[in-house]
């Protein structure tokens, strides 16, 4: 566990920088055990910050996700440092970010935490539906520990981790200029049983799955917003001309949408679930993320945001690629 | 009219007896409760809390035709609202027949929309008491709704244990009760005021609140406020806030055209996406989420009730609940209140 002072210390520290422009992490939601982001402009405002697996939100989608004004004539652009904090899944975003040249490494400050894994919301919320809280989560061995109203229950671990935690490779942030803990080793390994399970399916009943799932699609893009990985400043959803996807919600447009969606993501998609975890109809993303992330290091061995420096899957090329595949 | 009993029992043979209409209920899709046609009974799922989407989309569809043409013909096929038939929501909250009320000020004000008109015309509104609000963030209590709420309803129904008490509040709710009358009995006596006393506890149990007075008059004089900076901060843009809104009813119309054959379509648009205001120059008055927030919360809370005098906010609680990082409507007014 993060210990809150030492958190809050070093957030002063860096917010009362010259070259660092505000902070992003984590405080206190507005009812039940939520957590959310926290935006830090000055070190009087660093008490509110915490840290614990009630931090589901990945971060680093507010770096590319800044909607930049021009700079009025005779003033300067601000080009002082964001900071921001990320868990080791957030922290692989930031890495496939900068390998795409979405920004300069020394444009951000990362806080790195180590992470023991996070809750699943929902399963806190629809355990705990009548807590206005604010109630507080905290991991205790292999038990959550909920303290509200005055309140303490434990629940075993099992019962309210997030899936994408259950096969987390990477706990340890791979990136950070400052790490808040000490490195937590990999408590998970990821055997792909579930895409497995969804290839194994014919074609047949693939398509009624996913019938049923896509139908369900109102196209809030709201899994397109929290995607760390999806920045472009001209979204081809939005474009009206040519108009590649119809605004009207109907199986085939939300099809089209969605299968886009993945396929951007080949090669990309860090598996931080956010996606899925934001779907107000919980359509399961992540399965089809999974699939082309499984595939990706089946053929490449390649794994998206874990080696700094390294380039992006789909952008690099090898005199040596056998390339077997096309002849 | 004096309330009737609908026991539980008979429920399934009044779905069916109403499946003669367009017969919309709850319905679950995987674990997501959302409003969806039926063609049979048990596909209805009436123990639910509140849906995810509102039903609004029956009345006002996300997507739907207002004329088809084709290229270099001039006639233009206009759709006619009215095959769509005699529409029944069964088992809808009271909060959302609310809001339904509150749009239908928008759709008959300056331009009567004949699409949306013709459709409430043809749609009669069962609602369900909600005996436990669905959720801890429910504050219709605070914008003069309540859980047990008659407003834009034609039948309200309460949840009495083994049966339903049937209560017909309109003309439509009356035709509906006489078509129905074989499936329903006299309400045993007392009932209605023991309705009452469960509408109180109900009120009691919904624990947030806002004091609404003040606020429209105050939101103009907020506009350059730093408030709107601090509390879009963590705002991603996405439409989940105003897409799940019962009272939302931003609409965006686009043509189609393949191959010649081509529709004029309506659809929703959120003032939350970027391109929402985006001029064909490529200036946009709301370049950031900040100026899309305060549009948000002014157009329900200020910009609404100064023309048709009511709030467009029914405290349903869906944008709270849903919100990917937490915005709180609540929390926005709250601090409308302070500043």
């Amino acid at each position: 566990m993060v210990d809150r002072n030492k958190l809050r210390e070093t957030a002063k520290e860096i917010i009362s920088r010259e070259d660092v422009r505000e902070l992003i992490g984590y405080r206190a939601g507005t009812y039940g055990f939520r957590a959310r982001p926290a935006f830090v402009y000055d070190p009087g405002e660093v008490d509110q910050l915490i840290f614990t697996p009630a931090c589901v939100n990945n971060l680093a989608t507010y770096i590319t996700l800044e909607e930049k004004l021009p700079v009025p004539r005779g003033q300067e652009p601000d080009l002082r440092k964001v900071a921001v904090m990320v868990k080791g899944c957030d922290s692989r975003a930031l890495i496939q970010q900068m390998a795409e040249n979405a920004y300069d490494r020394d444009r951000i400050l990362v806080i790195g935490i180590p992470c023991t894994g996070v809750v699943d919301m929902d399963k806190v919320q629809a355990r705990f539906p009548d807590v206005l809280g604010p109630g507080e989560i905290a991991q205790e061995g292999d038990k959550f520990v909920l303290i509200y109203d005055g309140r303490r229950e434990e629940v075993p671990r099992e019962e309210l981790l997030a899936d994408k935690c259950r096969r987390c490779r990477y706990p340890t942030p791979l990136v950070y200029d400052v790490l808040l803990d000490e490195e937590v080793a990999p408590f998970a390994s990821d055997d792909y049983s579930d895409v497995e399970a969804l290839e194994a399916r014919s074609q047949d009943e693939k398509w009624a799955y996913w019938e049923e799932k896509f139908s369900r699609c109102i196209r809030c893009y709201s899994c397109r917003n929290v995607c760390p990985m999806c920045y472009c400043n001209d979204c081809i959803l939005d474009r009206l001309r040519p108009q590649w996807i119809r605004r009207s919600v109907d199986i085939s447009e939300n099809t089209v949408f969605h299968v886009a969606r993945a396929y951007h993501l080949a090669g990309r998609c860090i598996q931080c679930g956010e996606c899925q975890r934001v779907c107000p109809v919980e359509i399961p993303l992540m399965e089809l993320n999974r699939k082309l992330y499984k595939d990706v290091e089946e053929l490449y061995d390649f794994e998206p945001g874990v080696k700094v420096d390294a380039p992006p899957l789909l952008s690099s090329y090898r005199p040596d690629d056998p390339e077997d595949f096309i002849l | 009219m004096a309330a009737k009993k609908l026991s539980k029992e008979k429920v399934g043979e009044v779905l069916q007896e109403l499946s003669k209409f367009r017969l919309i209920t709850p319905v679950k899709s995987d674990d997501v409760v959302i409003f969806r046609e039926i063609a049979d009974p048990q596909e209805a799922f009436l123990d639910y809390g509140n849906s995810t989407v509102p039903p609004k989309k029956v009345v006002f569809p996300q997507t739907e035709t207002l004329f088809r043409f084709t290229l270099g013909n001039p006639e233009l096929r206009e759709k006619n609202v009215e095959e769509e038939g005699t529409t029944v929501i069964f088992g809808l909250r009271p909060c959302d027949a609310r809001a339904m009320s509150i749009v239908d000020k928008l759709f008959s004000w300056d331009f009567e929309d004949p699409y949306y008109l013709k459709r409430r015309e043809l749609t009669t509104l069962v609602g369900m008491a909600c005996v436990q609000p669905p959720s801890i963030n429910c504050f219709c209590t605070s914008l003069g709704g309540s859980p047990f709420g008659k407003e834009g309803l034609d039948v309200l129904l309460v949840d009495m244990g083994d049966h339903y008490l049937f209560q017909s509040l309109t003309e439509k709710g009356g035709r509906l009760e006489e078509m129905l009358s074989s499936y329903l009995e006299e309400a045993p006596a007392g009932e209605e005021e023991k309705a009452s006393s469960m509408e109180e506890e109900a009120k009691a149990k919904i624990i947030r609140s806002i004091d609404p007075q003040g606020i429209p008059e105050k939101l103009p004089s907020l506009w350059e406020h730093p408030l709107w900076k601090r509390v879009s901060d963590s705002c991603l843009g996405c439409g989940i806030c105003t897409y799940l809104c019962p009272t939302c009813h931003c609409f965006d119309v686009q043509d189609e055209v393949e191959r010649g054959e081509g529709r004029r379509a309506r659809m929703w648009d959120s003032c939350m996406f970027c391109e929402y205001t985006l001029h064909a120059s490529g200036h946009n008055p709301r370049p950031t989420r900040k100026e899309r927030t305060r549009n948000r919360i002014s157009h329900k809370y200020s910009y609404y009730p100064k023309r048709f005098d009511v709030i467009a906010c029914v405290g349903c609680g869906r944008c709270i609940n849903l919100c990917p990082v937490n915005i709180d409507i609540l929390e926005i007014l709250e601090q409308v209140v302070e500043a």
